[in-house]
C-alpha cells in the first residue's frame, strides 16, 4: 500500500513549483516597477501625506518717518480654516457655517460651499482676525464641545498691518491688500523688500496629524522683512496735511496737493493729497463730500461703480500721477534759461503794453493790465505774460526745449512710487519737430504742455540748488529687524541744469515775487521766501482753475522746497490768492521746526514777537518795571504775583497786554474774542489790545491798505483769559493774479 | 552537515534520523528577519494603540514562536506516519471549528473568522488549511490506484445495476472536489474571501501532486477562469465587503479615504523603499498610514524599509524554503510523507505569493497574512507545528539513508 513517490508525482511538483516560481518572477517584476520605476512618484505622495508643510509668515516690515515714529506696522492676527474632510455630520456642517457667520460675519452661501468640500483638507475662512475675535471663536467651539468643532477647525498665526497714523501720508504710504502684499505707494514699490521671505515648518505627521514620536522637522526661518526709514517727517508731514485739508474746506476745491522737499538732497520731506483716507481702512470713501454725492446716485449699478472710482481716486497720489499745466510758475525756468543762454541780462528791459501779437493773435497778460518798461527783476513778481513770451521768441524753440529737457520735464523724476506719470513726446508736450511759434510763446508762459507737481518741485528745488537737478526720494534706509542699515540711499545729482550765477540770481528775483510780487502772500516776517504762482486752467474742466505755488527758503541760503496747488478752487482761484497762503503758513512752521531761525528786517522787527517775561514770584512794582514795554494789567490786591497770561516766554507781540495774578484764588479775567478778520495790521492790533488780547501777526504785512487779516487761530466770541495771544493771519488781495 | 543524532535506537513513534539542516537553517532565516521586521512594524502601531509600548505586539509575537518552536521541535520528533492518524481526526475537527465559528458571536463586527479564547484568538481556518492537505494526502495515498488506474465505481455499479460503469478516477475525484468544496465553502462563510481562494489552491495543488489526471485539471482551470472573470465583471454578487475589495481594486481612485486607504498606502510605502529602502527602523508609513502595518501589510513595510533588494532576496529565501519542501517530500518513504511535505511547502507559497501579490495591488485586497511575518499568536504558532511535520518527514528520509 505504501508507496514510494513515483516519477510523476516529481515531475508535477516541478511545474507546480515552476508556476511558483513564475508567479515570484511576476511579483519581484511588479515591485520592481513599484520601487524603481514608480518609485518617485509613490515617495512625494507618501510625503504629500506625511509632511505638513506650515509656511511661518515673514514679519511685513515696518515703515517708520523719518525720526523712527513708526506710519506701517505689522501686527500678529490669527487666520481660521477649516478641514472639511474631518466634518462627519450635517449638524456640525450648520454649527460651523452659522458661527463663521456671525462671528465674522461671512457670507452663508460661500461658507456653506467650503463647508461642504468634503474632499478637501484645507479652506481658509478669514485672515487677519484679532486676539478678541480668536478668543471668541475659541469660547464658540468650547461651547459646542460635543459636536467635536475642534477637530475640524484650525486657527493659524496670521499678520496684519496696522498703520498707527491712520491717514498720515496715505496716499504716498499706500496699503497692503490680500497675503500681504502692497497695493500703492511705498507698500508696493518697496514689497519685495517689505515682504521678506516666509519660512516654513516642515514636520512628519502621523495619519491622524500627530507628530511622529521620534522623526524629523525641519524648519526653515522665516526672513523677516526689511522696515523703511521715510524722508518725510512727520511734523511737517502734518503741518502740510492740516494746511491742505484746510485749503480743501475754505476754497472748496475739489484736491489740494502739496510737496515739501529738502532742496540739497532731494529727500521729500512732506507729500500729500487732500482730501486722503484712512490707511486702515482704505475702501471706506473718507470724503464727506463725495459721500454725499455717491448717496445721491439711485441706480445701484453705477452707485458701485461710481464707488469704486472714488476708492481709486482717494488712493491716487495726484502728486505723482497727476498732470497740469503748470502756467506762470513755469516762467521761472524760462526766465533762467534766458539769463542763462545770454538772451537777456538783469538790465534787459522789455515795454509791457498788456499784450501781444502772436501768429494771427493776440496773447494778454492777466486782467490786460500793462505792466511797463520791466527788468526780469519786475516781470517776474508781475508775473508779465509778454515779457516771457517775448524771451521765449528770442530763445527760439531748440534752446527753449533744451533746458525743458535739461529740467527734467521730459522724463520721470524717478522717486521712488509707483504710477509716476510719463512724458510723452507729442501727447503731454510739444517737441522741437511740432513746435511752432504760437505753441513756443504759450510755452513760455506755462501752457501748452502737462507736467507733474514733482517735476515742478524737483525743478524749481534745482534753481534752489544752485543749478543741480537731484532725483527725489522717500526713503533714506532700509533696516534689517535689527534696526542694521541694509541699504542707504545716498542723494544722486541728475545734472547742473544752469550756473549757480543764474541760480542765485533766480532766487533774489523769486524773493520779490513774494515780497511784492504775486506771490506776497506766502511771505513770512523774518525769512527769506522765494517763489512763484500760477494759475492754469483745467482743460479737461471748462472754467475750473489749478492755483499753484512753487517756491523755496531761505532764498539766501535755501533749504526746503514747497509746492503747493489747489485744484478746482472757488471764489477765489489764483495761485497768489489760494496757494500762496497755504505755502506761506507751511513756510513758516516749516521753517521755525527746522530750526532756521528767523531774521527779520527793521520794518519787522517793530511788528516782531517777544516773549513773555516771567513775572511770577516778583512783586508787583519790580515785575511793571521788569515789563516795561507792555501794558500790565494787575488782578487782585496781593503784593506778589503768582500767575501771568500769557505765561512766561510765550510769544507775544512787543507792545502786548500781561495781566498778572497776586492772589492764589483770583478768577481769571476773561474776555470774548473780538472779529479780527479783515482788518489791516493796525486795526487789528488795536482791537484786540482794546479786548484784552495779544495778537501774534502771521503772513504778509506789506504796508499799503491792500493787506487784510482773512482768519484768526482763536475764533470770534469765544471767551478766552485777556491777556492770550491770537494769531491773526494777514493776505494781500491786490496783485496777487498771474 | 551531517547532524543525524543516531543515539536514539529505533522507536515506533519517535522518529529516528535528523531533520533536513538546509531546510531547518532556511526556515530559521526566515523567521528571524519576520520576527525583526515584525518589531520594526509594529511598534509605530503599538505605540499609538497600547498608550506608548512599543513591543507590546513583538512581545506577543515573540512568545508564541518560541511556543511554536517548541511545538515544532517536538511534533518534529513525532514519526510522520502516526500524522494519518491525524489526518482522520483532523476532518471533523477543522469542519467542527469551521462550524462553530460560525454560530459564535462576531469578534469583529461582520466577520465570523475569529474564535476568541480570551488570552488570544484563533482562526479555525488556520487549522482547515493543514486539516486539508492532511486528509487529502491521505485519501490520495490510499486512493493511489483507484484515481491513477481504471477500477470502476462498485458503487454505481451496483445502482445502476451494472447498466453504467464509471471509473473511481472520476467518483473519487468528485469525492476530493466536494471535500475541498465543503472546506472553501465553510470558509467563505465566515466571509474570507482570501481563506477561500488558499483553500481552493491547496485542494487543486494536492489533487495535482496526487495525481489525478491532467484532464480534470483543464476542466477545474476552465471553471475558476470563468467564475473569476465573471466576479471581476460582477463584483456585486460578492458578499458586499468582498464585492467592494474587488471595485476597489479595479478602480484606482475609488474611495481613497476607505476601501483604498490601505492598497494606496501600500503602494506609498512600497514606493518610497527605492531600491536599497529608507533603512530598518525608518519606514514613516507604518506611522498610522499603512493600517495595521504588523498584519497582512507588514511586506510593505519591509520593502519601505529595506527596498528592491531586500524584498526580492525575502522572497528569493521563500522561494528556496519551497523548494527544499518539495525535495523533503520527494524523498520521502511514501506518497502521504511526500503529499503532507509538499502540501504544507505550496501552502506557504500560496500564501506568501498571494500576500505579495495583495500589498502590491496586483490582487483585490482581501486579507491574507504573510506566513512568518504577519503578528497572529495563533497562526505562527500553528505554522510552526506544520513545520514541525515538514521536518519530521525529513527525518524519515535520514533515518532511511
Amino acid at each position: 500500500m505504501k508507496k514510494k513517490p513515483t516519477r510523476n508525482m516529481s515531475l508535477r511538483s516541478h511545474i507546480v513549483f515552476a508556476g511558483f516560481c513564475l508567479f515570484l518572477l511576476v511579483l519581484i517584476g511588479n515591485l520592481f516597477w513599484i520601487q524603481i520605476v514608480k518609485g518617485e512618484e509613490y515617495r512625494l505622495k507618501a510625503e504629500k501625506n506625511q509632511l505638513s508643510d506650515t509656511v511661518v509668515n515673514a514679519h511685513r516690515g515696518t515703515i517708520y518717518d523719518s525720526n523712527m515714529k513708526i506710519i506701517a506696522q505689522s501686527a500678529s492676527a490669527w487666520l481660521v480654516y477649516i478641514n472639511p474632510s474631518k466634518i462627519s455630520s450635517e449638524e456640525q456642517k450648520t454649527l460651523l457655517v452659522d458661527g463663521f457667520a456671525e462671528l465674522f460675519e461671512l457670507d452663508r452661501e460661500t461658507l456653506e460651499k467650503k463647508v461642504n468640500r468634503s474632499e478637501s483638507g484645507y479652506e481658509k475662512i478669514i485672515g487677519k482676525i484679532d486676539n478678541s475675535q480668536k478668543a471668541q471663536l475659541e469660547e464658540y467651539i468650547k461651547a459646542h464641545k460635543d459636536q467635536k468643532l475642534s477637530m475640524i477647525v484650525g486657527i493659524d498665526p496670521d499678520t496684519k498691518r496696522y498703520y498707527p497714523l491712520g491717514s498720515f501720508a496715505s496716499t504716498v504710504v499706500g496699503f497692503t491688500g490680500s497675503e500681504d502684499t502692497g497695493r500703492s505707494g511705498l507698500e508696493l514699490q518697496y514689497n519685495t523688500q517689505l515682504t521678506g521671505k516666509s519660512g516654513r515648518i516642515i514636520t512628519a505627521k502621523n495619519a491622524l496629524a500627530g507628530d511622529m514620536p521620534n522623526d524629523y522637522a525641519t524648519t526653515y526661518d522665516a526672513t523677516q522683512g526689511y522696515s523703511l526709514q521715510l524722508t518725510l517727517d512727520e511734523v511737517i508731514q502734518y503741518y502740510l496735511e492740516q494746511q491742505l485739508a484746510q485749503a480743501v474746506e475754505e476754497t472748496q476745491a475739489k484736491y489740494a496737493y502739496g510737496i515739501v522737499m529738502d532742496i540739497k538732497t532731494g529727500a521729500i520731506l512732506g507729500m500729500s493729497t487732500m482730501p486722503d483716507y484712512d490707511l486702515n481702512y482704505p475702501y471706506t470713501i473718507s470724503s464727506s463730500r463725495v459721500l454725499e454725492e455717491l448717496e445721491k446716485i439711485e441706480d445701484e449699478q453705477k452707485k458701485k461703480e461710481e464707488k469704486l472710482n472714488a476708492q481709486f481716486s482717494q488712493w491716487r497720489n495726484r502728486v505723482i500721477s497727476d498732470t497740469y499745466e503748470p502756467g506762470s510758475v513755469f516762467k521761472l525756468f524760462v526766465a533762467a534759461a534766458a539769463l542763462e543762454e545770454g538772451i537777456m541780462t538783469p538790465e534787459t528791459t522789455y515795454d509791457c503794453s498788456g499784450s501781444i501779437k502772436v501768429a494771427n493773435y493776440y496773447q494778454h497778460c492777466f486782467n490786460h493790465k500793462s505792466h511797463g518798461t520791466q527788468t526780469v527783476a519786475q516781470a517776474l513778481p508781475n508775473s508779465c505774460n509778454t515779457f516771457f513770451i517775448t524771451m521765449g521768441q528770442r530763445m527760439g524753440k531748440e534752446k527753449f526745449m533744451k533746458y525743458f529737457k535739461a529740467f527734467g520735464f521730459t522724463e520721470k523724476t524717478g522717486i521712488d512710487l509707483p504710477s509716476e506719470s510719463v512724458p510723452v513726446a507729442g501727447k503731454t508736450y510739444y517737441d522741437v519737430d511740432r513746435m511752432g511759434i504760437a505753441e513756443l510763446s504759450s510755452a513760455s508762459f506755462g501752457q501748452t504742455f502737462q507736467i507733474t507737481p514733482i517735476q515742478m518741485i524737483n525743478a524749481v528745488a534745482c534753481i534752489g540748488n544752485g543749478g543741480k537737478l537731484m532725483t527725489p526720494y522717500l526713503v533714506s534706509k532700509i533696516l534689517d529687524e535689527n534696526g542694521n542699515i541694509v541699504s542707504e540711499t545716498t542723494p544722486t545729482m541728475k545734472r547742473q541744469v544752469i550756473s549757480e550765477g543764474t541760480a542765485k540770481l533766480m532766487a533774489e528775483y523769486m524773493e520779490q515775487v513774494v515780497v511784492w510780487g504775486t506771490a506776497k502772500n506766502a511771505y513770512v516776517a523774518g525769512y527769506h521766501i522765494a517763489g512763484k504762482t500760477g494759475t492754469s486752467e483745467k482743460l479737461n474742466v471748462p472754467g475750473e482753475n489749478i492755483a499753484s505755488f512753487a517756491g523755496f527758503a531761505p532764498a539766501n541760503d535755501p533749504k526746503i522746497a514747497i509746492l503747493i496747488a489747489v485744484d478746482e478752487p472757488q471764489g477765489l482761484t489764483t495761485g497768489g490768492a489760494v496757494a500762496a497762503p497755504v505755502a506761506g503758513r507751511i513756510f513758516e512752521n516749516v521753517l521755525a521746526y527746522l530750526n532756521i531761525d528767523p531774521q527779520y528786517n527793521d520794518e519787522e522787527l517793530a511788528k516782531a514777537t517777544v516773549t513773555a517775561p516771567n513775572l511770577v514770584g516778583k512783586e508787583v512794582s519790580k515785575a511793571k518795571l521788569e515789563a516795561a514795554g507792555f501794558t500790565v494789567k494787575v488782578v487782585g490786591g496781593g503784593s506778589t504775583v503768582v500767575s501771568q497770561t500769557p505765561a512766561a516766554n510765550q510769544p507775544m507781540p512787543k507792545n502786548g497786554v500781561v495781566v498778572v495774578y497776586t492772589e492764589e484764588t483770583a478768577q481769571k479775567e476773561t474776555a470774548t474774542v473780538p472779529d479780527l478778520t479783515n482788518l489791516t495790521v493796525s486795526e487789528a492790533n488795536r482791537i484786540a489790545v482794546n479786548a484784552g488780547f495779544n495778537i501774534k501777526i502771521s503772513g504778509t504785512t506789506q504796508s499799503g491798505g491792500e493787506v487784510l487779516s482773512y482768519k484768526q487761530s482763536v475764533a470770534k466770541d469765544t471767551v478766552a483769559d485777556q491777556g492770550s495771544v491770537i494769531t491773526v493771519y494777514f493776505r494781500s488781495s491786490v496783485n496777487v493774479q498771474d | 552537515m551531517a547532524s543525524a543524532k543516531k543515539k536514539k535506537t529505533s522507536n515506533i513513534f519517535f522518529a529516528k534520523g535528523g531533520m533536513d539542516v538546509t531546510f531547518f537553517l532556511l526556515l530559521m532565516t526566515i523567521v528571524t528577519i519576520g520576527l525583526v521586521m515584525l518589531f520594526s512594524a509594529s511598534y509605530t502601531y503599538s505605540y499609538y494603540n497600547r498608550n506608548g509600548d512599543s513591543t507590546y505586539i513583538f512581545r506577543r509575537q515573540l512568545l508564541f514562536t518560541l511556543l511554536g518552536l517548541a511545538g515544532m521541535y517536538a511534533i518534529s520528533r513525532i514519526r510522520y506516519e502516526y500524522f494519518r492518524l491525524a489526518a482522520v481526526v483532523g476532518v471533523f475537527v477543522s469542519v467542527g471549528l469551521l462550524l462553530l465559528v460560525l454560530v459564535l458571536p462576531e469578534y469583529k463586527p461582520g466577520f465570523k473568522r475569529w474564535i476568541n479564547l480570551g488570552f488570544t484568538t484563533f482562526q479555525p481556518s488556520e487549522i482547515a488549511k493543514i486539516g486539508l492537505i492532511l486528509i487529502l494526502a491521505y485519501l490520495l495515498e490510499k486512493d493511489y490506484k483507484s484515481v491513477t488506474g481504471k477500477v470502476p465505481s462498485d458503487l454505481v455499479f451496483r445502482i445502476s445495476n451494472g447498466k453504467i460503469t464509471v471509473y473511481q478516477s472520476f467518483t473519487k475525484v468528485i469525492l476530493y472536489g466536494l471535500l475541498i468544496i465543503v472546506f472553501a465553502g465553510l470558509v467563505y462563510l465566515e466571509n474570507h474571501l482570501s481563506g477561500t481562494v488558499l483553500m481552493l489552491g491547496i485542494g487543486i495543488i494536492m489533487m495535482f501532486l496526487g495525481e489525478v489526471r491532467y484532464k480534470w485539471f483543464v476542466v477545474a482551470g476552465g471553471v475558476i477562469l470563468v467564475a473569476v472573470i465573471f466576479l471581476v465583471a460582477n463584483p456585486h454578487v460578492l458578499e458586499k465587503y468582498a464585492g467592494e475589495r474587488i471595485t476597489a481594486w479595479l478602480d484606482k481612485d475609488y474611495d481613497p479615504t476607505g476601501a483604498r486607504w490601505q492598497t494606496n498606502n501600500s503602494l506609498y510605502a512600497i514606493g518610497s523603499g527605492g531600491f536599497l529602502g529608507a533603512g530598518l527602523g525608518q519606514s514613516k508609513q507604518k506611522h498610522l498610514y499603512v493600517s495595521e502595518p504588523q498584519n497582512d501589510f507588514i511586506f510593505s513595510i519591509v520593502c519601505e524599509e529595506l527596498g528592491f533588494v531586500g524584498a526580492s532576496l525575502i522572497i528569493l529565501l521563500f522561494a528556496l524554503l519551497v523548494y527544499r519542501g518539495i525535495h523533503i517530500g520527494l524523498r520521502a518513504n511514501d506518497r502521504f510523507g511526500a503529499l503532507l511535505a509538499m502540501g504544507i511547502s505550496f501552502q506557504i507559497g500560496i500564501q506568501v505569493a498571494l500576500n505579495i501579490a495583495v500589498v502590491s495591488d496586483l490582487i483585490p485586497n482581501t486579507g491574507i497574512s504573510l506566513p512568518f511575518f504577519s503578528a497572529g499568536g495563533t497562526s505562527i504558532f500553528i505554522l510552526l507545528c506544520e513545520m514541525g511535520m515538514l521536518l519530521s518527514v525529513s527525518r524519515s528520509n535520514k533515518a532511511k539513508e
